[in-house]
């Protein structure tokens, strides 16, 4: 008798593939989005049957929520530049041209090819071959944090996880500076229902995100999870014009983007003392630093989420344009 | 308690505070920005002296040590690698000072400076990790910084180009990211020791191939070298120089590292990657002498060079590889001087004249003498006439394939040297006007103080070929590819 979970497991892989496909063949650019945000979350769904929910709770909230944002916010976008807002075409609209068969043929023989390798190496090398987890069990004690995951990321390779925070200040710096001539689209009108559901989801979804950000030092969860999730609050108060970007603002929302690498980055400096070498945290303070450098970059991350949602520097418009940044 | 600090903590976290502190005050962004530069060569000057005192020098951050932690190492190699950045670097932001100071360049002025410094510390970062999921890491900030200084001018070519280029990088960085992937399956562990006398298995392979691949797109290796004509020749003049000069070098070095340290599985493998360099350097030389604006062919000649540091490294098959690398450096660091200047030179004629059309080069009254005499400099060295830095380069790597026996790799050195001989002529002979049009005499010349940096670049490119017995010996401190322990 096998485990009922493997059918399950089975179902989920083929449902998996089933939507990536039908992501890439669908020529509806909504579809395609709605279709990849579904992806997004079957995926998170694996990733837990994988026993991996630190990297479930990051696809469904960074990879699905926020990517999933971002896209349809491009596409209304694109609908706006193309003129063809708040028709019905626009839900047809399709830049790309069609890619002829021959061509496609040909990719897909290459790519199979190139995947069938890669199976082959994956199968050839040891299913379970050694790793970190012997060494990552031996040092958890020195760590001041209970969950091996925000041992990993906030201790053992905080260098790491800085840079990667880096990664992101780099993306929204580069974002603000693409100079965009263009005033924003206009946002869809929002409806009694859309005001009532930003009432209701506000309180929790704070709560959820900084319940994120606590439960990461002994269970799944932390920074970037709390912070995709909070970033959802920006994303509402934007899309319910709740707040509106001003160009007075920019000061701190600068502030917001480069708070939790400067006090990364600061601790991991601070610490260099008595012995001590960067990043190496005193034990009995570790646990204090490590919270306080998880809250910082969570800010940053909820902040420079919902600025990339927003997609532009808040700048004074010439008179007679639009101003509805 | 006082903090203790080394200097490869400075080299990655100074310019990280800098980029921190130009984005937060974005008026004072040119003063921070200049000022981080100034620091962060300090912090080198430091690194190089304690390197030389003491050979290779290691830190494992956070006091766990690898493979746990991240261990920081800088050798001869690594530290060549942060002055050039730093030299290169700090030449190029006096140079940015000058051409970013009108008022409509506010916006690009206030942006340029943390993309540069975010940028400066991915570079940084990469040439002193030793560790590969790290180097991911880093590699993913500079394709971000990078892509943020092509797209600056917010041309619409430069935009479309950007957007190209982060497609590539991105991709490049995911083709990466599960090359580590397939090593950690294998190995468990991610630091450059581990992988030293790994046996090539099937996971390993694939790693090294799925690696390869990734690099090869960000360093632009033809066939994949798609992206960096448009991209490199539509930023503006100090961000092509970074772009072209810096940029491609970082991936170049983790290909130089890592080929070191994986199990490399054979010679008609490295005949392949000899084959791609070659390739770049024909269809590179083909296209810079058919292209018809002044930067494009300039980028079009760093495809052919990045090529030839392929070849370089490919030259004396297997066996030479414990030697070769030292003439794919000497090539990455004569590269990186000249290009840079010959950039910013171009920047600069572009700038006087208003234009960068080959052909109507000769036809304008002003004559940007002093940039035009930049320009021939690089270009000596590029293309590899004694005693520049590149003579020497291209002459180690011919010495090694004669004395293996390759004489292919020389060939195609010598057909390269003569396709840049070609199309850098293209330039001259519009500098040298042969008198097409009269202009007045006391004609307006367009000095500037704006072409000392370059000037002092090219000046570097030709000199150091005097001093590359020491530069020599410095690359091999700390036995980079672990001749010795």
């Amino acid at each position: 008798m096998t485990d009922p979970l493997v059918i399950f497991d089975l179902l989920l892989a083929l449902a998996i593939v089933a939507l990536a496909a039908a992501s890439l063949s669908v020529r509806d650019l909504f579809s395609m989005i709605v279709l990849f945000i579904i992806f997004g979350l079957l995926s998170a769904l694996a990733w837990v049957r994988l026993s991996a929910p630190d990297v479930a709770l990051a696809e469904a909230a960074i990879g699905t929520g926020v990517t999933g944002a971002l896209l349809l916010k491009t596409l209304h976008h694109l609908r706006f530049a193309s003129g063809t807002l708040g028709q019905k075409a626009a839900y047809g609209v399709t830049p790309v041209a069609p890619v002829p068969m021959a061509v496609i043929m040909t990719n897909a023989v290459f790519c199979g090819l190139i995947t069938l390798g890669l199976v082959v190496a994956f199968l050839g090398a040891p299913a379970a071959g050694p790793g970190f987890d012997p060494l990552v069990a031996e040092a958890m004690p020195q760590s001041g944090v209970e969950h091996p995951v925000t041992g990993v990321l906030l201790n053992f390779r905080s260098y790491d996880t800085l840079m990667e925070v880096v990664v992101l200040l780099a993306a929204v710096v580069a974002v603000w500076q693409i100079e965009r001539g263009l005033s924003e689209a206009p946002a869809p009108a929002m409806g009694e229902v859309w005001q009532g559901f930003a009432r209701l989801a506000l309180p929790a979804i704070v709560v959820v995100g900084t319940y994120l950000l606590w439960v990461g030092a002994e269970a799944p969860g932390g920074a970037f999870q709390g912070g995709a999730v909070l970033a959802a609050v920006g994303l509402l108060l934007l899309l319910t014009r709740a707040y509106v970007p001003q160009p007075a603002h920019r000061g701190i929302a600068r502030g917001a983007f480069v708070l939790g690498t400067a006090a990364f980055a600061l601790v991991a400096l601070l610490v260099a003392s008595g012995g001590r070498v960067a990043f190496e945290y005193p034990l009995d303070h570790a646990k204090t630093l490590i919270l306080l450098i998880e809250g910082m970059v969570t800010i940053s991350i909820a902040v420079t989420l919902a600025a990339l949602f927003h997609g532009r520097e808040p700048v004074a418009l010439a008179k007679g344009d639009r101003n509805d940044t | 308690m006082s903090v203790e600090i080394s200097p490869m903590i400075l080299s990655v976290f100074v310019p990280l505070f800098g980029a921190i502190a130009a984005f937060v005050l974005p008026r004072a962004a040119a003063l921070i920005g200049f000022a981080t530069l100034v620091l962060t060569s300090g912090a080198v000057a430091w690194l190089a002296r304690d390197v030389l005192a003491a050979g290779a020098v290691g830190l494992p951050l956070g006091g766990w040590g690898a493979p746990l932690g991240i261990d920081l190492r800088a050798d001869g190699l690594s530290v060549a690698m942060l002055a050039l950045t730093s030299v290169v670097g700090f030449l190029v932001s006096i140079a940015a000072l000058d051409s970013l100071k009108g008022p409509e360049q506010a916006r690009q002025r206030q942006y340029f400076w943390p993309l540069w410094l975010l940028l400066l510390t991915g570079m940084n970062g990469v040439y002193l990790s030793t560790d590969i999921f790290n180097l991911y890491v880093m590699i993913e900030v500079i394709a971000l910084a990078a892509v943020g200084l092509t797209v600056l001018s917010g041309s619409r070519a430069a935009l479309q180009a950007g957007l190209d280029y982060m497609y590539a990088s991105i991709f490049g960085a995911l083709l990466f990211l599960m090359g580590v992937g397939f090593v950690y399956l294998q190995l468990g562990r991610l630091d450059f020791a581990g992988l030293t006398g790994a046996a090539p298995t099937g996971a390993l392979i694939a790693a090294l191939a799925l690696i390869f691949v990734g690099l090869a797109l960000k360093t632009a290796l033809f066939p994949l070298h798609f992206w960096l004509p448009a991209a490199h020749a539509n930023a503006t003049a100090p961000a092509s120089a970074l772009l072209s000069g810096l940029v491609v070098k970082a991936a170049l070095y983790v290909v130089l590292r890592l080929a070191q340290y994986m199990p490399f599985p054979s010679e008609n493998l490295l005949t392949l990657v000899g084959l791609m360099g070659a390739g770049a350097v024909i269809w590179g030389g083909v296209q810079a002498l058919r292209a018809e604006r002044l930067k494009l062919l300039v980028a079009w000649s760093t495809v052919a060079q990045i090529g030839l540091i392929f070849v370089a490294f490919a030259r004396a098959g297997e066996v030479g590889l414990s030697e070769s690398w030292k003439a794919a450096a000497l090539l990455i660091l004569a590269h990186g001087i000249a290009k840079a200047a010959m950039f910013l030179a171009a920047g600069r004629i572009k700038d006087e004249i208003g234009h960068d059309v080959i052909r109507d080069l000769d036809r304008t009254p002003i004559r940007p003498t002093l940039a035009q005499f930049t320009f021939a400099l690089a270009a000596i060295s590029l293309i590899g006439l004694p005693p520049s830095l590149g003579f020497i380069g291209k002459w180690s790597l011919m010495e090694g394939a004669m004395a293996a026996g390759y004489w292919h790799w020389v060939g195609v050195t010598m057909a390269g040297t003569l396709l840049s001989v070609a199309y850098f002529s293209r330039v001259f002979a519009g500098f040298l006007r042969f008198d097409r049009v009269r202009a007045p005499v006391g004609e307006h010349q367009g000095w500037a103080l704006a072409d000392a940096a370059p000037l002092t670049l090219a000046l570097m490119a030709i000199g150091l070929g005097l001093l590359a017995a020491p530069v020599l010996s410095f690359i091999e401190i700390g036995y980079p590819f672990g001749v010795a322990p």
